[in-house]
């Protein structure tokens, strides 16, 4: 409150008398960042930090029981005329050490202020507390003096034999799981099925504590202390959590970096010895938990604990590595200064930047860091209250206040009656205002290109079914899928030896007959003969039946067109029954894309003219698109997917009831979307390919496209 | 010898609660409106027409039969024997017929309404001429009963004297004795006045006093410490001397200036000591403010009253100062000091802040237009003035003790006021100092005459018509009173009209000493005055015989103040007490309140518009005007709500400083 740096103040008298020094316990200590000179001030007792400038530190260090403020200040001036601290800074550090309970003062305090304060310190932790119920701390217990007790077995595990261990182990885990790269990949696809989920957590809550651990060890390792262990309520989900804040005063940047990073080591250790574990056992609750393990600890961490724009370990590293300490809050500060300078026009706003690739680390790191909070923030909204009903509404309407509207109260009361405004307040409420008309109206008013994604299948508008008309083991597949061929063009050849068999068997049957009826031309009459001509003529034919059906073993088109059986390799040595299906015929020219279209985007299609240009997009060539001249609704509800490729089970997107076998019959009712394909060169369209089709609509506000999102949504929640 | 309890008693002040935030404050806003209903006034206005009846059956008794019964009542108020309420109406009743007896005034059923307030810690809004002196009696004769001290708070010395002298008579009879603190009284004087009964002050000798007094305890303000001191010390030379008996009751005469405009800036208690590098400084400094350039090096703020350097500013300092020692090689310390002395050269001009008394620069208080001989401005900028003025430079001096009005007047236990200009301000005095407000209606209906306003392009032609006016009642034989709102103004107007023969009479700053003669006869027939805001408060200006049927005095408003309520206490002086009187309001483009605080596109427009036809634009003017003013009181709230947050931050921040010798 007081105005900085003033020689002179008139609050001086107030504190020139007096006599007060630094508490006993405080220790210096001396940093160097960005090539500047600080000094931390720490108090183990309470565990409380202090960062000072040099000049800052030089009168207080002459602080003394039996010495005025006033002399010290005195002497501080006379010695470095130009550097000294202004009475106005002197009150303002006194009464900021105060309160950080590093000041001793000899006269006894009012006690009545000190409980006072107390209570206030009470008050604003426990509105912390309730405020930031997201990320809910409950402190269980004091590690410190079983860390003591332990200080062997914390060398050990922090030594260098420990390093190499950790080498040698992250080395042989790392071969095993590229060695078993395509087992990794398909397991990882089950991750999160809702079976697995818990078996997830407990590798989170266990991969988690030894993250914990490892940065008590290091921070123990170099001297630091470690007063609470307790659980991180993270949206609910208990996680543990440790305090590591002695590492702050540590010197060297290296040993802050490494208390940082040290439960991302550990961790990795602790993904390498999963990975061991993983590979080394069958199918199993073990074998599951080791590999959730491993997957928590490799990509957690890399996704979540090395991201430096929230604050988790990568925050502090990074903190570190540009020797910006408290980077959050200064980043914070740094863009408050910017909105005043530049957007409210007060020049006496000072940055607290000392140069200008500081300011630029601080402005830039603060913008990119609200964004992604901003988003990440959102999300979790939006995850939560969609998977949660009421707990989750609820959840939303919380995290709505205290990011949303908790802020915006304070920026207008801020606007309203801070005397930092004083002077330029009518230009700091004119931008406010004009910033928030010019939001709402392009949030309202200018419209928003709008469209929206639908899956589907390639279907070809004509096929054939090329079926084999008997029996046999695939000897050999002659046509690659996907290639054209012409009519006749043998396809798959089978082979059935019982045909040749029976040939045999038939032609030998045939000569006895032939045979018989020679010898009955010499014997007697009519009646054998006849009987024996009817049966020749009867293996006659069974031989042609034979034939026909050797012939048959080689199953060729049957019309011209594109050969299409996607799973025709895996054939080779199959048998086959007669009638199975091999695959399809497809005419080239005649695709069209099905798709299945949500009840909330089809009103869409009722509603809107779909404006642009509709197109398809395949997997796996989604780099080129199919225009799509025209399409169909068909204007019934329907439950049975097209394929069941679009389903849950074989890995689509659409919800599909459990009770189905098959995979087809969905949730929720859709809308069937036929959809021409114009043909292009650059994409190979092949019938049962899925893909991805894009609606263009008539564009909109934003605004307007939120609210019938939030509409549909909460319908669909909490009215079905 | 020391009387433990009343020694106890001396230093004894209430613990002022901390001001609400948030929802807090919103509630106790509810609370606040509450206390101003309506029907409370109605009720007490009840009660005020009985008590006044009442009165009437007392004027049967003898002078010893009325000073008895007073005398009974005085007894039961010292003990508290009985509940407030019970025994309010008869001590009223008899104060009412002691008042008539011993000051030949009867007070009306609407000012016994305004003692009730009083003593009820209201402040009883009464328009002005109503008589507010005595209604102020009444209440203290009350509080002062209790043998507790009693403090009534004036705008100046000389209306402190002049209530202390005419009411003395009423305090007498009620067996009270009466002081009068002034600010050229020495301590003895200020010891013996202080002992009485009810004591007439100013609010800033009343605080400094107590802001001495403690300083003079060290750290022995504790009564129990000062006793174990008293017995463990033999010599008797040691004891400390405090002038006052303490505080309890204090009624406060014109609440919105004492209560708002003047707790702006908080009283220093400061000490002279040679500082001879500073003082060089300084002397070097204001001859590089010489050098600087104005809108190039530096740029002046007049509505925040405020100078900063620009960067090529900046530079050109630390060319000039590049072989100057320590001090002028930091930054911070150099611009502050340049910036000093460009203050003193922009912003502070002879005649308007400050005037030349016996080679001595005197502050000329902002509001109450008088001089202010013990202030002086903070560290260094007094100083650059003097060099400014060229007379020797006096010691610079260090603040011993500070106190905000703000939280000085939350230390006693009874407060209570009364003003003539106060409804604008409700919330604030409530907020800050738990003081409801009730508007007590006129005793006899207003016959006060507003004449059109006029505006005017600038200065010149304001003051040339003002001068045909001034004339033309002259001519009538109308008294004139004239306020302006500078000393220079002043001066110049009266040159003017000296220049056209008419003789009259100046009330400045630099001619204070004929204060009471000036206000006596400026309602005499044919009296021109000009006044600066010295004629504002509390002068009640008597009329001549044969004025009233003139039209009464005839005030002239010569440029609007920065808030409406000045301007309005100004009108306040004529059509007192149901007399006639009529006033005219005078402005310009270039007055000063325009210049600092008008809206800059709506000047514009004025300007072009008003050479064209200056008629029908009066409605904007008007308009610029009141924007201009709300904008004015608008900056003053936000100074002294700024005070209070740095009253609020310093208690907390320093809350390891001990607070026995100085409230916090």
């Amino acid at each position: 409150m007081a105005q900085e740096g003033r020689t002179f103040s008139e609050s001086w008298h107030r504190v020139a008398d007096l006599q007060v020094s630094l508490r006993a316990s405080v220790v210096v200590r001396k940093q160097l960042f960005r090539g500047k000179t600080w000094y931390v001030l720490q108090d183990s007792f309470n565990n409380q930090f202090f960062r000072l400038r040099p000049e800052a530190h030089e009168f207080i260090i002459r602080l003394r029981n039996d010495r005025s403020i006033a002399s010290v200040w005195e002497e501080c001036l006379q010695r470095n005329p130009s550097g000294a601290p202004g009475q106005d800074d002197v009150i303002q550090l006194l009464a900021q050490l105060y309160h950080a309970n590093l000041l001793y003062c000899d006269l006894p305090v009012d006690s009545s202020k000190l409980f006072e304060r107390h209570q206030q310190r009470k008050q604003r932790e426990t509105k912390a507390k309730y405020l930031s119920l997201m990320f809910y701390r409950i402190p269980l217990f004091d590690p410190e003096i079983l860390l003591r007790h332990c200080q062997p077995l914390v060398k050990l595990l922090t030594s260098r034999l420990a390093f190499y261990l950790w080498l040698a182990l992250f080395f042989f885990a790392g071969k095993t799981v590229i060695e078993n790269f395509e087992l990794v990949q398909s397991e990882a696809k089950t991750l999160l099925a809702f079976d697995n989920l818990v078996l997830l957590y407990l590798s989170m809550v266990l991969v988690k504590t030894l993250h914990e651990f490892g940065h008590t060890l290091i921070c123990k390792r170099f001297g630091g202390e470690v007063h609470t262990i307790g659980v991180m309520l993270i949206f609910f989900t208990p996680l543990p959590y440790m305090d590591a804040t002695s590492s702050w005063s540590f010197r060297s940047r290296r040993e802050r970096i490494l208390v940082a990073s040290a439960g991302m080591i550990y961790e990795f250790f602790a993904a390498g010895l999963a990975a061991l574990l993983w590979a080394s056992t069958g199918p199993g609750t073990l074998h599951s938990l080791a590999f959730n393990m491993m997957f928590v600890a490799s990509v957690s961490t890399l996704v979540f604990n090395i991201n430096p724009l929230l604050r988790y370990d990568g925050y502090y590293i990074l903190s570190d590595l540009l020797d910006i300490p408290n980077l959050q809050s200064r980043s914070i500060e740094q863009l408050k200064h910017l909105a005043h300078r530049y957007l409210f026009g007060d020049q006496q706003s000072t940055s607290n930047a000392a140069t200008r690739s500081e300011a630029a680390w601080l402005g830039s790191y603060g913008l990119l860091s609200g964004v992604y909070r901003v988003i990440v923030y959102g999300g979790i909204i939006l995850f939560i209250a969609d998977r949660f009903l009421l707990l989750g509404l609820l959840m939303a309407v919380f995290c709505i206040f205290t990011w949303g509207i908790r802020p915006a109260i304070r920026f207008i009361s801020f606007l309203y009656s801070s005397p930092k405004l004083q002077k330029n307040r009518p230009r700091a409420v004119a931008v406010s205002l004009l910033s928030l008309t010019l939001l709402l109206l392009s949030l309202y008013g200018a419209p928003f290109p709008k469209s929206f994604l639908a899956p589907g299948i390639v279907e070809a508008k004509s096929y054939q079914r090329v079926v084999n008309s008997s029996a046999g083991q695939v000897a050999e597949v002659l046509m690659k899928t996907g290639s054209k061929v012409e009519i006749g063009a043998p396809l798959v050849a089978l082979n059935n030896p019982e045909l040749i068999h029976e040939k045999m068997s038939i032609v030998a049957q045939r000569a006895e007959v032939a045979a018989l009826l020679q010898q009955s031309m010499a014997l007697q009459g009519g009646n054998t003969r006849e009987m024996l001509k009817k049966r020749l003529a009867t293996l006659d034919s069974k031989l042609d039946k034979n034939l026909q059906q050797e012939q048959d073993l080689l199953v060729t088109a049957k019309r011209s067109g594109i050969w299409v059986s996607p799973n025709n390799h895996e054939l080779k040595g199959l048998w086959l029954a007669r009638g199975t299906e091999l695959g399809k015929i497809v005419s080239p020219e005649q695709f069209r894309f099905t798709a299945v279209v949500s009840q909330d985007e089809a009103a869409n299609l009722f509603n809107n003219k779909v404006t642009g240009d509709i197109a398809v997009r395949l997997t796996g060539q989604s780099n080129s698109e199919v225009q799509v001249p025209k399409f169909d609704m068909i204007p019934f509800q329907q439950e049975r997917l097209p394929s069941a490729a679009l389903g849950w089970a074989s890995g689509g997107d659409i919800p599909i009831s459990a009770e189905d076998e098959k995979g087809l019959l969905t949730v929720e009712p859709f809308f069937r979307i036929y959809a021409d394909l114009e043909p292009s060169e650059e994409v190979v369209l092949n019938h049962g390919h899925s893909g991805l089709i894009r609606f263009k609509l008539e564009s909109e506000p934003l605004l307007q496209q939120i609210l019938r999102k939030a509409r549909q949504f909460l319908q669909k929640r909490y009215q079905t | 010898m020391i009387l433990p309890a009343k020694d106890y008693q001396s230093l004894q002040t209430l613990r002022p609660a901390k001001l609400h935030q948030g929802f807090d404050r919103l509630a106790n806003n509810l609370l606040g409106r509450s206390k101003r209903r309506d029907s409370l006034k109605q009720q007490w206005l009840e009660l005020a027409k009985s008590i006044h009846q009442a009165a009437e059956k007392h004027q049967t008794l003898s002078d010893q039969q009325l000073q008895a019964a007073l005398n009974q009542q005085r007894q039961l108020f010292r003990r508290r024997k009985q509940d407030d309420e019970t025994l309010l109406p008869d001590a009223l009743a008899l104060l009412v017929e002691a008042a008539d007896r011993t000051l030949g005034m009867r007070p009306f059923p609407v000012q016994v309404l305004g003692a009730i307030m009083i003593y009820h810690g209201y402040i009883a809004e009464m328009a002005t001429g109503e008589g507010k002196s005595l209604t102020a009696c009444l209440p203290a004769v009350l509080f002062a009963w209790s043998d507790r001290p009693c403090h009534i708070i004036t705008t100046n010395d000389y209306l402190a004297l002049r209530d202390a002298k005419q009411m003395s008579v009423f305090y007498r009879f009620c067996r009270l004795t009466t002081g009068c603190v002034g600010s050229d009284m020495t301590n003895a004087e200020r010891q013996e006045n202080y002992q009485k009964g009810v004591v007439y002050t100013t609010s800033k000798e009343l605080l400094a006093d107590f802001l001495r007094d403690r300083l003079q305890l060290g750290n022995c303000a504790q009564s129990d410490r000062r006793l174990l001191k008293k017995k463990l010390k033999s010599n008797k030379h040691s004891e400390t001397e405090i002038v006052m008996r303490g505080i309890n009751a204090v009624i406060v005469d014109e609440a919105d200036s004492v209560l708002i405009d003047e707790a702006v800036t908080p009283l220093i208690i400061s000490q002279t000591q040679q500082n001879k590098p500073l003082s060089e400084a300084i002397t070097l400094a204001s001859q590089f403010a010489q050098q600087l350039k104005n809108d190039l090096d530096y740029r002046v703020n007049k509505r925040h009253r405020e100078v900063t350097l620009t960067e090529s500013g900046e530079k050109t300092v630390a060319e000039l100062t590049i072989d100057l020692p320590g001090l002028w090689q930091s930054d911070s310390r150099r611009n502050e000091l340049i910036v000093t002395a460009l203050t003193a050269k922009e912003l502070y001009q002879k005649d308007q802040q400050y005037v030349i008394d016996d080679d001595k620069v005197v502050i000329v208080d902002e509001f109450t237009g008088r001089m202010m001989p013990q202030r002086t401005w903070r560290q260094g900028l007094h100083q650059s003035v003097e060099v400014q003025e060229g007379l020797e430079l006096s010691d610079p001096s260090e603040t011993q003790a500070r106190l905000s009005f703000q939280r000085f007047f939350r230390l006693f236990h009874k407060l209570g006021g009364m003003s003539g200009t106060v409804q604008e301000s409700a919330e604030e005095l409530w907020h800050i100092y738990n003081l409801p407000i009730l508007a007590v209606p006129t005793n006899r209906p207003c016959a006060r005459k507003q004449l059109p306003n006029r505006y005017h392009w600038d200065k010149q032609s304001k003051w040339q018509t003002i001068c045909a006016e001034v004339i033309a009642c002259q001519q009538n034989g109308q008294p004139v009173l004239i306020g302006t709102r500078s000393i220079a103004d002043s001066q110049l107007l009266a040159e003017m009209l000296r220049e056209q023969g008419i003789s009259l009479q100046l009330l400045n700053a630099i001619n204070h000493h004929e204060e009471t003669e000036i206000i006596t006869s400026a309602g005499q027939l044919g009296k021109v005055t000009i006044a600066t805001n010295m004629a504002g408060r509390g002068a009640d200006i008597k009329l001549g015989k044969g004025v009233a049927k003139l039209g009464g005095l005839h005030v002239i408003v010569s440029e609007r103040h920065e808030s409406q309520r000045i301007d309005r206490q100004l009108i306040g002086r004529c059509a007192r007490q149901g007399q006639p009187g009529s006033y005219r309001l005078y402005s310009s483009l270039e007055d000063d309140i325009l210049q600092r605080f008008g809206n800059k596109p709506l000047l514009t427009i004025l300007r072009n518009k008003l050479s064209a036809n200056g008629v029908e634009n009066q409605k904007m003017f008007e308009k610029a005007l009141r924007l201009a003013q709300q904008s004015a009181e608008k900056q003053a709230f936000d100074q002294r709500a700024m005070v209070t947050k740095t009253d609020d931050w310093l208690t907390d921040a320093l809350s390891f400083v001990r607070t026995e010798t100085l409230p916090d």
